[in-house]
């Protein structure tokens, strides 16, 4: 697969219950939507009228937390056919999930569990992946998590270790920078190595989101604005990466829609700055003024 | 497994979701878990001069479990007012080595909580609070039930009144019985307007939970309609046998006829029946 292979979106935000009766009024403009699958996975009733209505004016992607690629329980079958039934009503541009497993032995832990970083689950993953881009017909976009541990046997790093899944499972990859920044504090490496092994054309989208400070760790929280650092590290990945659709994710205490609306806005001038200056290093180089990636 | 092996990722993965749910928390669960592999957690968590493996797995229990909490408070909010916090938060404790999530999204995880609060023995205490968190779950399932285009009054007149005995209907989806010992409405009203809980009526009910344009309500059903409303729920019937229903539960020397069309009326407007052919 290639990044063409996908359209590109532009600057969206997560779709929120708190905004959904501003949007479906008034119909801001946004570039498109990301939604969590698992809240429109209902019989009816008025997430099914929502995600409809949003959808006659936004594009949509759907963006998975359950799927649990990484577990060593078979695939949920009931759970994929509910996704493709829901991709099938809203034709999203793509279907994301987590690089992660989310439970074991029928059990579920509602939480982005890292995997050790070891050829096992490189094969392991690959394989499902693989398994369920068959079953939806459709390449899947697969997200770095954020971590709070490393295995011990680990023996790849995690940028090794997403984009040999990447490569094995022949997927797009959904580049969290807010979590390449927390992990990078968690487990000390510089986050711009991570961002230099990204394969350019597997990179479909960008999350950006807000974390907060423990002292001796980062939690991912989506809870507060975007930090000045996850900012330049975004600026940083559209440098090295090129323009790539950006979305603000914001979970908890969430803010009035203007509020993420300004938040796209800012990422979208950073990304016109950035490829802007792409553009005019790469002229004085007498190369493609187009994009480094 | 060999001190020099690497641990297999199935078993890595037991281990690791025993010791994020264990109810006393990773150390406690550490002590008990018989799986670990020669060196102990050390050997499948790094550590650091910042955290020990036992803290960081401890970040996902906690997670675990204040994310759950964190939902029910927000889907049991009356159940959480009478209980209060504390009680709240023990009975979440139990609730989840009882019922541990097992569906893939965590709308399911609050499923057992009334079957769960009806053997607890906090039910000495507040002997209505299983009935209530049924009632609170039974509103966020009639949320998310299935879509059908409701009867409504025009769609009655469209009918001919010579075939309205035959005319077959059922509940909508989203109407939904509940029955109680206890006024547990009057429980949800009173968290829902003051955030207050309080003990109800010992009062036998069947509270109507339905469904009208998205917006869900509920309301103690009249002593005249719970029958024909059970008869709808529980599968499709005619319109004649519901109308035999209510005039049966209606009091001696109620005009019977005046009777089913205020509730017909009442029924349509709230969008509680659909037509169907079965």
């Amino acid at each position: 697969m290639k990044r063409s292979d996908f359209p590109l979106l532009g600057f969206g935000v997560g779709l929120r219950r708190p905004h959904y009766a501003e949007i479906l009024e008034s119909r801001p403009p946004m570039d498109w939507f990301e939604v969590i699958a698992e809240n429109f996975i209902v019989a009816g009733g008025r997430p099914l009228e929502v995600i409809d209505s949003v959808r006659a004016h936004y594009p949509l992607v759907m963006h998975g937390v359950s799927l649990s690629i990484g577990t060593t329980d078979p695939l949920n079958r009931t759970y994929l056919r509910d996704l493709r039934a829901l991709a099938q009503r809203i034709e999203p541009a793509w279907i994301s999930d987590h690089l992660c497993w989310t439970g074991v032995g029928g059990r579920n832990l509602h939480d982005l569990l890292p995997l050790p970083h070891t050829e096992e689950a490189v094969r392991h993953t690959a394989r499902r992946i693989r398994e369920v881009q068959d079953f939806l017909g459709r390449r899947l976009l697969i997200e770095n998590v954020s971590s709070y541990m490393t295995y011990a046997h680990s023996r790849l790093t995690e940028w090794e270790f997403l984009a040999a899944i990447a490569d094995e499972a022949d997927c797009g990859i959904l580049l969290d920078i807010n979590n390449i920044f927390v992990n990078a504090f968690n487990h000390r490496f510089n986050p711009r190595r991570y961002i230099d092994a990204m394969p350019a054309d597997r990179v479909v989208q960008f999350h950006l989101a807000g974390h907060a400070d423990h002292g001796a760790y980062l939690l991912d929280t989506h809870d507060q604005p975007v930090r000045p650092e996850v900012w330049e590290l975004y600026e940083y990945a559209v440098r090295r990466l090129g323009a790539v659709s950006t979305l603000i994710e914001w979970d908890d205490n969430i803010p009035e829609f203007a509020v993420l609306a300004a938040t796209a806005a800012e990422a979208r001038d950073r990304e016109a700055r950035v490829m802007a200056a792409n553009r005019d290093a790469a002229v004085a180089l007498g190369g493609n003024p187009r994009s480094e990636a | 497994m060999t001190a020099g092996d690497a641990i297999d990722l199935k078993r890595l993965q037991e281990i690791l979701y025993r010791l994020i749910v264990a109810p006393r928390g990773v150390a406690a669960g550490l002590a008990q878990e018989t799986m670990l592999p020669a060196g102990g957690l050390e050997r499948l968590i790094a550590g650091d001069d910042r955290m020990t493996p036992v803290e960081r797995v401890e970040i996902y229990a906690n997670g675990y479990f204040y994310r759950i909490l964190d939902v029910f408070k927000e889907d049991f909010p009356a159940t959480l007012a009478v209980a209060g916090a504390d009680n709240f938060q023990n009975l979440m404790t139990g609730y989840l080595i009882d019922y541990p999530p097992t569906a893939p999204s965590i709308f399911h995880a609050g499923r057992n909580f009334a079957a769960y609060l009806s053997i607890h023995p906090l039910r000495e205490r507040w002997p209505f609070l299983a009935d209530l968190a049924w009632l609170e779950r039974t509103t966020l399932e009639s949320f998310h039930a299935a879509d059908a285009e409701a009867l409504d009054a025009g769609a009655m007149r469209a009918i001919a009144p010579v075939d309205w005995p035959a005319l077959r209907m059922r509940a909508h989806p989203a109407t939904r019985l509940v029955d109680s010992a206890w006024r547990v409405d009057q429980v949800l009203r009173a968290v829902e307007d003051s955030g207050a809980g309080q003990v109800p009526d010992r009062e036998g009910v069947t509270i109507i939970v339905w469904r009208r344009d998205a917006r869900v309500s509920y309301r103690a059903a009249e002593t005249a309609e719970r029958e024909a409303l059970r008869l709808a729920s529980t599968g499709g019937t005619t319109f004649a046998v519901i109308c035999e229903a209510i005039a049966t539960a209606a009091v001696e020397g109620e005009d019977v006829a005046a009777l089913i069309n205020r509730l017909l009326a009442r029924w349509l407007l709230d969008g509680l029946l659909i037509r169907t052919t079965n």
